[in-house]
């Protein structure tokens, strides 16, 4: 008599559900299936039109090889300022030649492990370390840092003059450079590029248009020549003219100011890989690299210089150590980042680990350095602290054992740091090495400063009286800074003083930076290139608001040298005044200098011609030992 | 009933009020705020830049005004009903609002800027429309910034001014150091009283420190007078190009948007959830990459987990006691009692690692070759099957999925038991037993039905949870779901961000509570909302 709901029309039921899903999945199953031969076809069509300009570029060539041309090559740049030295510059090349490498092959793709997500990659508005490794690959600038020498040579340019005074410098572009898509390079982009995309308001490159205050105007002087001017003659005229990568105006210009701010995945240049995914027009927005995919780039078969030899890159996200490591092991990553410890563990305890990966550890221009900064000025514009005396600080520096610090704390991974400069810049002088560990010289020095232990309670005193004590802030967060709060708090100990400890959250650590209130800091500067303007951390002016001369240290020999380094233009000079720079601040110590942080790399032994570098590593010369089988 | 969901729809209006005034406040008086996490790397750029730099962010996104009134405009952007001049819209979608007032120079009572300029200007027509109006646009918003940043600098030589003279102006500076201008009113008399002073203790007691202070009283006033000089220049130029923009703004260059209630006045509008700045993205745009990824994961483990976790907690009641109640309890406590975290590291470390199972991927939602696969498992050419494209995704999210569910068996089958074995031992089971009832029947359709209501307020909970996502999972994982989303926009202080994903929450929050009365209802006739 039931007339409910029975197991059979549950039966039914669920029969039903299953045909609708089958249906559904079948039909997106064709939908891809579609959008896959549309993909081919799209490609098949731009291989095409490749080809037509491949033919007529092939038709073109007698005429622009006619003795007219070379001879106006020949007799010597046309294009430059009569008077001024010319650099010139081949096209660019592999540091090192991976077809002279035993086992070369071409093609195969190498994955690079990220440890957090770039937001976006596009050029100069992703401004993270993420975006900038993906940029570096895709673009192109004008010069850059020769990975074995670190000097500055041509990359899009063949052939430049620097003006002596420093207010000019006028680049030729090589011929034989063009875009991914073939459109030839021209002067036009580069002006473009800074006045009509940096400089424009309306596109948010804050960030390195805060650096180009000094850029004037640049200037076309004809398709291949263009000058930058400048307001002030400053060594970092240089950087900004040859280190900014130049884009393709007759692509960008076709998005809208906001859509290249919103977009995440518009990034096209002159580079040896190309993004796989780039929409064509604004029209096309959705075909862009989105965070949570991979963000995949592919060789530009145009390129047009030495072609790299891999087929692809492939950049994944994996933000858990452990995860990114398991991931590695299983052949889900070609090359990763590790933590100290993994290093260690991997490396010592692991003999077969080398047989498959190379463990790579080297310093190069990119390191940065961490430190301790005393405050030399008042207290948040108060009180002094004991540091105001350079001695007091030396023999801080004296007190610490750096050499035990890099031992016990980063687990014996990294050198002890000796200055402002990268130790791989030639503004480092290589014979100065940092101040030794010395706890005696560090208690002859306090006691010269006035601080003795006076009533015999172990304690520093000065002549008033007053107990040496002093506060270190550090931010929370990293096991890191609390094991060196520790170990300097026990390095104080042995000297007679009384160190507390101040944990504070990174932003609430960033306004006491601000508000100078402090006594004692610790911190790190990263680095990005082989010198950097130090007026922004050095220099007195820097004191002030908003300034990074946090510490409020005021020397104006120091002053002096950083206003001459940076308005001299001879890279030779100028690296001898750095020098003086670098032992200036030494002498002076508002830092304690604690430890250069190399670089660490595994990569897999699947790839050749991984040579660490003093730029980095460089992928584009890598190249596929042995191309395993495709997955499927 | 009607009543009742109209009146619960109304408390909704304050309760989320009071919610992200809330989240507001607490952002505001969190350290630091958004200068901490737009910082300049360091050792690039010079002082002069950041400090132009952070003056025009914090022009752009109202941060110098005090909290309320940037609460207000936040309130007013999300809001449907808007005030004021309509927004145009570019064919792509894009909002362009009116241009916005500049703001007065500094210190107008010390010096009084030049007169304001009126711009008399006719803008093109035709097809120059659009092309001229961007062109404005961007001049009117770079000359803003360059008088936003020449403010900053002339802040700066007040209180480098303050700082040269002494008291009694150098007590009027702020904590950090920096001047604000309103307290100045006596600026010039006491500047040159002290400058006076100075010149006349160098003529009677010449010493180096005297005349030092009198070159330093001279450089300050100087650069003052040149920062006064270079704001008023700014302020006019920014005041032309605004007034110019606007004209051109007003003769409408594209479309106007939304629907106009008293035209001009009040006008319907989509809500503006705001930019991201630490990711330089519309919030919007950032949740609906994040949503779906999150919506996927959950959607599969929590039916996994009720259809595991509620017959099970059926069974233990009616075999309350027994080897199978027993079981299912410790098992499901035990498991409760692993944290997810744990769990995580030891999926990957043991299922995921090739040293050890080596079942599933490490991370992410995709194999590298994902995107030639085809979307259903399928032959190949050489007729192997493939998993293709969707088994690969379910394939990714197996261990998500497991860290997700594996802790709500416990709650959800204690649950069921507690509730069944109330009603089991109810007067009805008893009737319907002694009726003679098959067992079967009194178990389902009599207790089990009863048994649901708790079970509603639980999975309704779900909703909620799922728009979280959860943090834990989706870090150890690497999945770019909310959970990311959300630590990543409380990490670096993302107020529009935060914003939006509380706002969400709080919505969704409050919507499900008022399904789950709704459903009770439904469920269970005794309750009645007349």
């Amino acid at each position: 008599m039931r007339n409910g709901f029975g197991f059979k029309d549950f039966v039914m039921i669920v029969l039903l559900f299953a045909v609708a899903i089958g249906m559904w999945l079948s039909m997106v199953q064709r939908d891809r299936q579609w959008e896959l031969l549309q993909r081919v076809d799209g490609r098949l069509m731009d291989l095409e039109k490749r080809l037509l300009q491949v033919r007529s570029t092939a038709a073109m060539a007698p005429i622009s090889n006619s003795p007219a041309t070379q001879l106006a090559n020949s007799n010597g740049d046309a294009w430059a300022r009569p008077g001024v030295k010319v650099n010139h510059w081949p096209a660019p090349s592999p540091a090192t030649d991976p077809t002279e490498v035993p086992g070369f092959a071409a093609g195969g793709e190498f994955v690079e492990l990220f440890e957090a997500q770039p937001a976006k990659v596009v050029p100069y508005i992703a401004s993270d370390v993420y975006a900038t490794r993906v940029l570096d690959r895709v673009c192109e600038s004008l010069g850059t840092f020769d990975p074995k020498t670190l000097k500055m040579v041509g990359q899009l340019s063949d052939g430049w003059q620097i003006d002596p005074d420093g207010l000019w410098i006028r680049v030729h572009i090589n011929p034989a450079a063009h875009f991914s898509d073939g459109q030839p390079v021209t002067s036009e982009d580069v002006r473009w590029t800074y006045m009509d995309f940096i400089n424009n308001p309306l596109i948010e490159a804050e960030r390195t248009r805060s650096t180009q205050d000094n850029l004037k105007e640049v200037k076309v002087i004809d398709d291949l020549t263009v000058e930058f001017r400048f307001q002030d003659a400053l060594f970092t005229n240089i950087l900004i003219a040859l280190g900014d990568p130049i884009l393709p105006k007759h692509y960008y210009s076709k998005f809208e100011p906001s859509q290249i701010n919103q977009a995440t995945g518009l990034m096209t240049g002159s580079g040896p890989f190309r993004m796989a995914k780039l929409p064509k027009g604004p029209d096309d927005l959705s075909n862009q690299w989105t965070p949570g995919e991979d963000v995949v780039l592919v060789r530009n078969e145009q390129y047009w210089s030495a072609p790299a030899p891999l087929a692809g890159l492939r950049f994944r996200t994996i933000k858990d150590d452990l995860g990114r490591l398991v991931a590695y092991r299983n052949g889900e990553g070609s090359m990763m980042l590790p933590t100290s410890p993994q290093f260690n563990k991997v490396t010592k305890e692991e003999p077969d680990f080398e047989k498959s990966s190379y463990a790579l550890r080297w310093v190069n221009m990119r390191c940065g350095y961490s430190f301790i900064a005393w405050q030399c000025g008042p207290r948040a514009g108060k009180r002094m602290t004991p540091f105001a005396d350079a001695r007091v600080r030396r023999a801080m520096t004296l007190l610490l054992d750096r050499e035990k610090m890099i031992r016990d704390i980063w687990d014996g991974i990294g050198i002890v740091s000796k200055g402002p400069m990268n130790p791989e810049s030639p503004g480092s002088d290589p014979a100065v090495s940092p101040l030794p560990y010395d706890l005696e010289q560090a208690k002859a020095l306090l006691a010269q400063a006035g601080w003795k232990d006076r009533d015999g309670d172990g304690i520093l005193e000065n002549d008033k009286g007053d107990k040496f004590t002093f506060e270190y802030t550090y931010a929370t967060g990293g096991e890191i800074s609390e094991r060196i709060a520790r170990f300097v708090k026990d390095s104080c100990v042995k000297a007679g003083i009384v160190m507390t400890t101040r944990p504070v959250d990174w932003s609430r650590y960033q306004e006491l930076l601000k508000l100078r209130d402090f006594d004692a800091i610790t911190m790190g500067w990263s680095a990005t290139s082989p010198e950097s303007d130090p007026r922004q951390i050095w220099h007195s002016e820097s004191t002030k608001e908003g300034g990074d001369n946090f510490t409020q240290w005021i020397n104006k020999d120091c002053d002096a040298l950083i206003e001459k380094g940076r308005r001299t233009m001879v890279e030779a000079d100028r690296m001898m005044v750095w020098r003086a720079f670098e032992a200036c601040v030494a002498a002076d110590q508002p830092y304690t200098f604690l430890r250069v942080a190399p670089w660490l790399r595994f990569v897999k032994r699947d790839f050749g011609n991984v040579n660490p570098y003093r730029t980095g590593l460089e992928p584009q010369e890598f190249f596929r030992v042995s191309p395993t089988p495709a997955m499927n | 009933m009607v009543t009742y969901l109209v009146r619960r729809l109304l408390f909704m209006v304050p309760t989320l009020l009071g919610i992200t005034l809330m989240v507001f406040m607490l952002l505001a008086l969190a350290p630091g705020g958004i200068g901490a996490s737009m910082q300049a790397a360091g050792g690039q750029g010079n002082t002069t830049g950041i400090a132009q730099q952070q003056a025009y962010l914090e022009d752009r996104y109202g941060l110098s005004d005090p909290v309320i009134v940037q609460y207000v405009r936040w309130l007013s952007r999300i809001s449907p009903i808007k005030f004021g001049q309509r927004d145009v819209r570019t064919p792509r979608g894009e909002r362009i609002s009116i241009p916005r007032p500049i703001p007065d120079p500094s210190l107008t009572s010390v010096f009084p800027p030049p007169r304001k300029p009126q711009v008399v200007f006719t803008p093109s027509t035709g097809d120059q429309v659009i092309p001229e109006f961007k062109l404005l646009q961007r001049d009117s918003e770079g000359s803003r910034r360059e008088y936003v940043g020449s403010m900053r600098i002339f802040r700066d030589a007040l209180a480098d001014v303050a700082r040269v003279v002494g008291p009694p102006l150098v007590g009027r500076l702020d904590g950090k150091g920096g001047a604000k201008p309103s307290d100045f009113d006596d600026l010039l008399p006491v500047l040159i009283a002290a400058q006076e002073s100075a010149a006349r203790e160098a003529v009677s007691q010449p010493s180096v420190q005297a005349t030092e202070r009198v070159r330093q009283l001279a450089d300050a006033r100087l650069k003052l007078f040149e920062a006064v000089h270079s704001m008023h220049t700014k302020w006019s130029r920014a005041e032309e190009t605004r007034q110019r923009a606007t004209i051109a703004f007003m003769a409408n260059p594209y479309p106007q948007s939304g629907v106009p209630i008293i035209p001009d006045v009040i006008t319907l509008d989509t809500s503006d959830f705001g930019v991201a700045f630490s990711k330089n993205r519309p919030v919007w745009d950032l949740i609906i990459d994040a949503l779906p990824v999150t919506l996927l994961i959950n959607l599969i483990a929590f039916p996994i987990s009720y259809l595991i976790a509620v017959p099970t907690g059926v069974m233990a009641s009616v075999r309350k006691g027994n080897w199978f109640d027993l079981l299912t309890g410790v098992l499901y406590l035990s498991l409760y009692s692993i944290p997810t975290v744990l769990a995580g590291v030891f999926a990957i470390g043991f299922l995921a690692n090739n040293q050890y199972l080596g079942l599933f991927p490490v991370s992410g939602l995709h194999a590298t070759t994902a995107d030639a696969m085809p979307f259903l498992p399928s032959r190949d050419v050489a007729g192997v099957w493939q998993v293709g494209w969707l088994g690969d995704l379910l394939w990714h999210v197996a261990l998500p999925v497991l860290c997700l569910t594996y802790g709500s068996f416990a709650i959800l089958s204690k649950q069921t038991r507690a509730s069944m074995l109330d009603n089991l031992s109810a007067d009805y089971v008893r009737t319907a037993k002694a009726k003679g009832v098959p067992r079967n029947d009194v178990v389902v359709r009599h207790v089990f039905r009863n048994s649901l209501l708790p079970l509603i307020t639980m999975f309704v909970g779900i909703f909620p949870a799922m728009l979280g996502g959860s943090v834990v999972v989706e870090r150890i994982f690497s999945v770019p779901g909310m959970g990311s989303l959300v630590l990543d926009a409380i990490s670096n202080n993302d107020r529009d961000l935060i914003l939006a994903d509380v706002l969400m929450i709080a919505v969704v929050n409050v919507a499900a509570l008022l399904v789950a009365d709704i459903l009770y209802a439904v469920a269970d006739p005794r309750v009645s909302y007349e």
